[in-house]
């Protein structure tokens, strides 16, 4: 910020409070304000709030870890049974470069999927049979065959698709939204992150904490992981020993004696940390509450399956996904680990799809119930896809597929998303694009408009320049919505 | 509008029109990304940046700027138009105010006159201005800030109390609050040098190196892994060990950044100066399957040259990776010429398999491994003349010999088997080492590591100092140039994150940027004084005295330095460091006023002392060090403090060795937080809520925010129990006397004594924990069995449980965990 005259506008006083950074903290301008309707504001100081009406006021974000494969769930390609066995055609690789891991191979043997499509609910939607339950929700889906990026390699690929670029240093989408959106739920953190591990025999790839992480942008924007054991969120517990009557008190005690600091110091910062105990107080007890899934009714547990019962699994997380968008959470951040099938795919697949095909179905129709679904936007997809050829021997039993960037399937649905319409073709191969291609940046343009987000105007200003999470490209696929 | 008012306020000092601070900042943020310096996007032909090119006729006919004439000038006219041809264009999404375009106006009406941007034209020693009330300046930098305060009408506060200047310097110099003992003899100290010799204490104090390396590793991006993928182990503490010593042996900072960046290069390298170039090998480093190691390696020497430039010059130089600076005069060619210094090192972009450190490394035996190494060599080399004595042709029939020669070759088998046994064993630290033909360094079309252009050799950016003339194309020349006088932007750079870390925030606030979309400087002639006086060589410093002084023993030089204070060496770090605290500006209380909140809030000015929350690991060491916790040893391997095991197993790829996290025991627990363990996929959850950055990526300045989720760490995490149960037994072991009791607590917390309503509270908050904790014996053991050390006996344990929860709100505090 520099001294000049023009600090009436909104965006100015933006700019005022990200150049300060420290020295006048944001919860400070809070207590200035001295408004408790404007506490949000303390929350997401730099709220833009909306650009326009939004559809939806949520995202719950079904991520795959590993990069599960189109060619076995979505992109149909009947014309591989004639050509299995035989060379990718150069025609076809083009100038695509390939992993470390296939690209010493002597050869590329192109391998139908040993898996049955059939076409499902009005719109026909192709679906294969390793997603059941999936395709009885079909016409509320959206599903995207054409979706592209550069990477080839998990790191960089997730990286790229959660923060925008493929090396650690941005800010997350959940962070981005909280940043941009602010809480809706005083109580609860805006971005939650929940965590699950696959059923394949495979080792699950990593994730990292840059992914709910924000960098340069104020950290009580961060992603708050919720725990499958012991307290849901890291020290959200009284010590053992310690229990309500006790901590009101302490609490009271303790801000007792800030308040006597304040009015020695004047200092406004100390009024917003007592606020900021007194939510983390509350929310001491909301987490719990929220957390507890033992008030759901029977008919949930059979919607979602047995598998919700057990705390961690996949199933469980779906149905803590919807108790928190009906809380107000603005974006629930799933991971399914284990996606990554470079051998072993028909196996490790299915239990794979075991793992989320009730739950992902059971989650679209609860959603619906409860007319949650119009203002819920679902996103399910991994960081690429798999390759049309084997990795290692291709067998009459078995095969892998390395990574594959340039075209892979994600389906959305929900809030703002054209539902019953299948988006985007690729080539016989499923290696190129054909028709419609949905880049990393659109797709990420296309999420935060129906959040009521202009993507080029969620910025924050960092080292001198603008930035935001689709960098400096992204396109809305109008296509995509209602 | 509390702001508008505070920056008029502001405005209000200034008067006319400063290029560099009003004018330029409007061309840069609205019209340089068009008009500026990136050839490739520029519009029109038209370049605002330079004034040769903005006053000259366009292929339009027309001219941008025609000094004088604002109405004749196309850019008055465009930035007036609406549609169409208005400017900024729509699509921009920025937009002129109309105060902003009477600027450009005046300035164009007033000749539009340029001036070069002033981080980029080395500074000269500026005059202290003179001052109404020269009683209240103490030095030279306290009348810079006291002229502000004058011009904008701002009273500065009067000095702190004794015991919260202790506190503050104390917290600031050693990371560490003072202890009651300091506090009760530097308050019965009437001696007019008092705190002159408190602050020459903790500058000779070996915590103080800690603290200043804390600081340093965030922009170093030091960790203990890896980073990308599976995230693995590595070992790096040689160089972190390095920085703790060079701080406290006050190794001048430019011998600090001589070594760091070229060490390896300097004529006879010390071990030490070879282990210091780590700096440049804490960047990331993939191990993950898949990578192109091309790919990757282009990235390792971009990030040296992005942290390079961001920590000495206040440069955003990544800005150029892929095409010129938007802002600023770097060119992607110079980018690429930086580039060429980083990019000779014998090093594969790929890590991993049984090592866990990446080539180039040096291996560090220990004394002991060093000596079982000579008695090995030794060996094998009697071995060896052994064997040479059979080497002249024997008799086929000489059985004996043959034999004796089959024992001799299995000796020598084994000897080698256990040397090579014993070096996978050596401790090693990554470090830089030139390759002995340099790679080539192409400029990378769009920075991609497989679209090489044009070749380039090593360079640095015409628009700032010329490199000194006849040394060699390397990092060292890099290195001495950074440190040359002449250069314009190290010192400001380096004497602005010296006063970030005393006053919590830079005269340039954007420290990481001291370009053209930089923040302007708060006090321009202050910092150029402050430069000046840092890396001002005195003509009668001899080599030999800097020989002394890189070379002697921590102890000895830090004192030897501390009493040569005054006779001036260049780039002495603590000299800068005591300076600044010794000054008025430093001594101010920071009482806020609603007048000074209203003027300046974001005492820009400096009327009064910054009050701010500590840093994460400043509040967990204060915790264990006012409880009587802390295990004070400086370095070593990192240390694993209480955290959750699975935090580390829902996250990490199965088979490498940072599965699970097995916390350290005993000392390990209680060691200053510099030496928590770092893993930059699951960085250590508390810290990461008290704003610590995740260490993948140089970061020069902290965020400070404040969120429930640090009142959780603060209230619950075993760490800050345990700190407070040891506190309420050495409150309880302390005096017979429950209010004394209570005093001393609150003390060993905040350094000060309780006030009579303070007391009560919390008396009270004692009285009914008791009263409770009676009842329940219970409880009473849960609570005291948190954290490994033992519970003292002989205490009345629902009391000592009582005490647990007062202590738990003297931890809390906010004041315990600020810096007044």
């Amino acid at each position: 910020m520099r001294p000049t005259c023009t600090i009436s506008t909104e965006r100015t006083r933006r700019h005022f409070l990200q150049q300060s950074g420290i020295g006048l903290g944001a919860a400070a301008l809070a207590t200035m304000t001295a408004n408790r309707g404007e506490a949000d504001d303390a929350a997401s100081p730099l709220a833009l709030r909306h650009h326009f009406a939004p559809r939806a006021k949520s995202i719950i974000y079904l991520f795959m870890h590993g990069g599960p494969s189109q060619i076995d769930l979505f992109d149909h390609k009947p014309k591989l049974a004639e050509w299995h066995g035989q060379e990718l055609p150069a025609s076809v690789r083009g100038t695509q470069r390939l992993t470390g891991m296939t690209s010493g191979q002597s050869t590329l043997p192109v391998t139908a999927s040993k898996f049955r499509f059939a076409r499902h609910g009005a719109s026909g939607a192709r679906i294969s049979e390793l997603l059941p339950q999936l395709s009885t929700v079909a016409d509320d889906l959206c599903i995207v065959n054409s979706v592209t990026t550069e990477a080839i390699n998990h790191d960089p690929a997730v990286t790229y698709l959660q923060t925008g670029h493929q090396l650690p240093g941005r800010p997350s989408f959940g962070a981005w939204l909280s940043y941009g959106l602010g809480r809706e739920n005083e109580d609860l953190p805006a971005f939650i992150v929940l965590l699950s591990r696959g059923s394949a025999a495979r080792p699950a790839d990593p994730l990292y904490a840059r992914l709910w992480g924000t960098e340069f942008l104020p950290s009580q924007h961060q992603g708050v992981q919720f725990r499958s054991d012991g307290e849901p969120v890291l020290f959200l517990r009284n010590p053992p020993g310690l229990e309500t009557d006790s901590r009101r008190r302490m609490l009271d005690a303790l801000g007792t004696l800030n308040r006597e600091r304040q009015l020695l110091t004047g200092d406004p910062e100390i009024a917003a940390r007592i606020e900021q105990y007194e939510t983390a107080f509350r929310m001491q007890s909301a987490v719990p509450e929220l957390t507890d899934l033992s008030s759901e009714p029977e008919h949930i547990f059979d919607l979602y399956g047995a598998d919700a019962r057990r705390p961690g699994s996949f199933a469980a997380n779906c149905l803590l996904a919807r108790r928190l968008v009906e809380r107000g959470t603005r974006f629930v951040q799933l991971y399914h680990r284990g996606w990554d099938q470079h051998y072993d795919l028909p196996s490790d697949l299915k239990l794979q799809c075991g793992d989320v095909d009730r739950a992902c179905a059971a989650l679209v129709q609860d959603l619906k119930r409860r007319g949650l679904l119009d203002e819920t936007l679902i996103v399910w997809g991994g960081e690429f896809g798999r390759t049309v050829y084997c990795q290692g021997k291709l067998t009459a039993e078995t095969y892998g597929r390395d990574h594959h960037g340039r075209c892979f399937s994600m389906w959305l649905a929900g809030g703002g998303i054209r539902p019953g319409q299948t988006f985007g073709e690729t080539d016989d191969h499923s290696f190129n694009v054909a028709r419609d291609p949905v880049h990393v940046h659109d797709l990420n343009a296309t999420l935060l408009h129906c959040l009521g987000l202009v993507h080029t105007r969620l910025t924050f200003r960092f080292q001198g320049r603008d930035y935001r999470l689709t960098d400096v490209h992204g396109e809305v696929v109008t296509g995509l919505l209602a | 509008m509390g702001f508008g008012c505070a920056v008029l306020g502001l405005l209000a000092i200034v008067g006319v029109d400063d290029f560099g601070r009003d004018v330029r900042p409007i061309l840069a943020e609205n019209c340089f990304h068009c008009h500026g310096p990136d050839a490739t996007k520029r519009q029109a032909g038209l370049r605002l940046d330079v004034r040769e090119s903005a006053t000259r006729v366009l292929e339009s006919g027309k001219i941008a700027l025609v000094p004088g004439k604002p109405a004749a000038s196309e850019l008055v006219r465009r930035i007036e138009a609406h549609g169409d041809e208005a400017m900024p264009p729509k699509e921009s999404l920025k937009r002129l105010t109309a105060d902003q375009k009477q600027t450009l106006i005046r300035w164009i009406a007033a000749g539009a006159e340029y001036r070069p941007h002033w981080a980029f034209v080395a500074p000269t020693r500026p005059v202290a201005p003179t001052v109404s009330d020269p009683a209240r300046a103490r030095s030279p930098l306290d009348r810079f800030v006291l002229t502000k305060l004058e011009e904008s009408r701002l009273r500065p506060s009067p000095e702190a109390d004794r015991v919260t200047l202790l506190r503050r310097v104390t917290l600031d110099l050693t990371g560490l609050p003072p202890t009651p003992e300091e506090v009760d003899a530097f308050v019965g100290d009437s001696a007019p040098d008092a705190f002159e010799r408190a602050v020459d204490r903790l500058l000779a104090s070996p915590r103080y190196g800690e603290h200043m390396a804390r600081d340093w590793l965030d922009l170093a991006r030091y960790s203990d892994t890896h980073g990308y993928f599976t995230d693995h182990e590595r070992f790096m503490w040689r160089w972190r060990d390095w920085v703790i010593d060079a701080c406290n042996r006050n190794l001048p900072f430019d011998q600090f950044t001589i070594e760091q960046l070229a060490g390896d290069l300097l004529p006879d390298a010390t071990l030490d100066q070879r282990i210091a170039t780590g700096f440049n090998r804490n960047h990331m480093i993939t191990e993950e399957t898949g990578v192109i190691p091309e790919e990757y390696r282009t990235e390792y020497v971009a990030d040296r040259v992005r942290t390079t430039a961001s920590v000495w010059m206040g440069l955003t130089a990544g800005c150029a990776q892929c095409h010129d600076h938007k802002y600023d005069p770097l060119t992607q060619r110079e980018f690429f010429q930086l580039f060429a210094y980083f990019n000779n090192l014998p090093e594969a972009g790929i890590a991993g398999g049984k090592q866990k450190n990446a080539a180039p490394e040096l291996r560090l035996p220990s004394r002991e491994q060093s000596a079982a190494q000579d008695e090995l060599t030794r060996r094998l080399g009697e071995v060896e003349r052994e064997l040479a004595g059979y080497s002249l042709p024997s008799e086929p029939s000489d059985l004996a010999a043959s034999a004796q020669r089959t024992v001799l070759e299995s000796r020598r088998t084994k000897l080698r088997e256990d040397e090579k046994q014993l070096l996978a064993t050596f401790a090693t630290t990554m470090v830089m080492q030139e390759l002995p033909q340099p790679r080539d360094t192409f400029i990378l079309m769009r920075g991609q590591y497989d679209q090489p252009g044009d070749k380039v050799g090593p360079g640095v950016p015409s628009f700032l100092s010329p490199l000194p003339t006849g040394t060699e194309p390397n990092r060292l020349a890099l290195a001495r140039w950074l440190v040359d006088p002449r250069h314009p932007l190290t010192a400001r750079v380096a004497a602005n994150r010296i006063w970030r870390q005393l006053f919590g925030h830079g005269i340039v606030a954007t420290v990481e940027d001291f370009g053209l979309q930089g923040e302007f400087p708060s006090h321009p002639e202050l910092l150029d004084w402050l430069a000046v006086e840092f890396a001002e060589q005195s003509r009668e410093e001899s080599r030999e005295t800097r020989a002394r002084a890189e070379s002697a023993s921590p102890t000895a030089s830090s004192g030897s330095r501390l009493s040569s204070l005054n006779s001036r060496l260049a780039w002495d770090t603590k000299r800068l460091q005591r300076l600044i605290v010794t000054s008025a500006t430093y001594r101010h209380a920071s009482g806020i006023t609603p007048e000074s909140l209203r003027v300046d809030p974001r005492n820009r000015l400096l009327g009064r002392a910054p009050r701010y929350r500590l840093d994460a690991e400043a509040i967990r060491d204060a915790a264990l060090f006012s409880s009587g916790l802390l295990a004070e040893r400086i370095g070593g391997p990192s240390v694993k403090p209480y955290q959750p095991a699975d935090l580390w197993k829902a996250v990490v790829y199965d088979t490498k060795n940072t599965q699970s996290y097995e916390p350290s025991r005993g000392e390990g627990l209680y060691r200053r937080s510099m030496y928590t363990y770092w893993k930059r996929q699951v960085p250590p959850p508390s810290m990461s809520q008290l704003d610590a950055p995740t260490r993948e990526v140089c970061v020069l300045r902290r965020q400070r925010t404040n969120t429930p989720l640090q009142a959780l760490v603060l209230m619950n995490d075993p760490q800050f129990v345990e700190a407070a149960r040891a506190l309420a037994e050495r409150m309880a072991t302390s005096s017979r006397d429950d209010q004394s009791r209570l005093t001393n607590g609150f003390r060993w917390a905040t350094s000060r004594t309780p006030s009579d309503s303070e007391r009560d509270t919390l008396m009270r908050l004692f009285a009914a924990e008791r009263s409770r904790f009676r009842e329940r014996t219970r409880s009473v053991d849960s609570l005291l069995a948190v954290g490994e050390s033992s519970v003292a006996t002989g205490l009345d344990r629902a009391e000592l449980a009582a005490w647990t929860v007062v202590a738990n709100v003297l931890l809390n505090l906010d004041e315990a965990i600020s810096r007044e």
